[in-house]
């Protein structure tokens, strides 16, 4: 972490650097943006296709955890003066990985279980960054993030005891895996750049692109499952 | 809508069931064109997972057909502030009946909490919609908020804990 000193309140944030402000906003948008549209797209249908009430009632409850992610950063967005237009859905196409077509519950185990172990290592990233508002947000919904990882690997695990649901599993990991590293942006980015000298990010994406790469293909080896061969674009 | 949870919810697990809640219960399966079912009264926070790891698609079905009608009529917005306030609240009151009840089970505690989630979105649902007391989701939620868990129809069987 560089040697940013801590912005501690929002009053802070408005005398730093204009090159500091936009590096925060755009880092509390992309977080508000996507807890939102995981929240839309993936967890509040999944209740649908749960298959008991165990499952749905708890998909509701992750799902209810999603929207209060989304609700923080965009609380924290609002503060900073992110503009509204910048914080609706309708003018910021979604990342690829919102774009994967769910209609199983086996997908829905995967993207949680893959999904929200790429937002795991955004967040931790985060847990020691130069503004305080966002780290203490991030140290606020990590135990979270860290559930519904876990519940979609918990979930896999009972799937994959059943030939034909193994089968299912490891077919959502082949479609979903592939869109998941380009979640941590270009190797070389300048955005990224401007974040590790702002003390809001520690690592450089392709660092956290490596760190994925090698956490997933250790979740999905426990299953006695493989990750399909991708080509990680510089 | 307020944040504060009732003080009962949850608080009156594996408790005997009174006359009122025998009466919401058939006004509840009635209301969704269910069959009267006999009542199991679960004793404990084992058996209850035990339960709702079991399918139950058709009372499921039952429900999810009339919260589809309710949403044609009215739609509430999942990311109200204070309504992911009174979310949080029900878990913290789940967890605190579960650890009164010898439950560490996390996936556990966090289904109770959807549970009550999802019956009290049903509530706000039919309310939005102009619906009146004797609805059988407005019937559900009468037995969380008076500290019960309703589990559903298993078989031939309604389980309450």
């Amino acid at each position: 972490m560089s040697a940013y000193p801590p912005v501690k309140t929002v009053a802070e944030f408005l005398d730093q650097p204009a090159e500091y402000q936009d590096a925060v906003r755009k880092i509390v948008r992309s977080h508000a943006l996507n807890e939102l549209y995981g929240a839309q797209v993936f967890d509040e249908p999944a209740i649908g296709l749960a298959p008991t009430p165990y499952a749905k009632w708890l998909t509701c409850r992750v799902a209810m955890e999603e929207y209060h992610h989304h609700v923080r950063f965009r609380e924290l967005a609002d503060q900073i003066g992110v503009k509204p237009e910048d914080m609706d859905t309708r003018n910021k196409r979604p990342l690829n990985i919102f774009e994967f077509p769910m209609k199983t519950w086996e997908e829905f185990c995967v993207i949680k279980m893959l999904g929200d172990l790429a937002e795991i290592l955004q967040v931790e990233d985060l847990l020691h960054c130069s503004f305080v508002p966002l780290r203490n947000i991030a140290r606020t919904t990590m135990p979270e993030e860290k559930f519904h990882a876990q519940f979609g690997a918990d979930f896999c695990v009972d799937l994959v005891e059943n030939p034909e649901s193994r089968v299912r599993v490891q077919d959502a990991i082949n479609r979903f895996y592939p869109e998941a590293p380009k979640f941590f942006g270009a190797s070389g980015s300048k955005n990224n750049e401007l974040y590790r000298k702002c003390g809001l990010k520690l690592r450089k994406n392709e660092e956290m692109r490596d760190d994925y790469i090698g956490r997933a293909r250790d979740i999905v080896g426990k299953l006695e499952l493989k990750l399909p061969e991708i080509a990680v674009a510089a | 809508m307020s944040a504060a949870v009732p003080a009962a919810w949850f608080s009156t697990l594996g408790e005997p069931l009174g006359e009122a809640e025998a009466a919401d219960i058939a006004g509840y399966l009635a209301g969704l064109k269910l069959a009267a079912a006999p009542t199991r009264a679960v004793a404990s926070w084992r058996e209850a997972g035990e339960i709702v790891r079991a399918p139950a698609g058709r009372w499921w079905d039952a429900e999810e057909a009339e919260r589809a009608r309710l949403e044609r009529i009215a739609r509430l917005d999942p990311a109200d502030r204070e309504w992911l306030a009174l979310t949080d609240a029900l878990h913290g009151a789940a967890a605190v009946a579960a650890t009164r009840g010898g439950c560490a089970d996390q996936g556990l505690i966090r289904a109770a909490a959807g549970a009550a989630t999802y019956a009290v979105h049903q509530y706000r649902l039919v309310r939005a919609a102009g619906g009146g007391d004797e609805h059988p989701f407005v019937r559900k939620y009468a037995l969380f908020a008076g500290g019960h868990w309703p589990l559903g129809v298993y078989g031939d069987r309604f389980a309450i804990f």
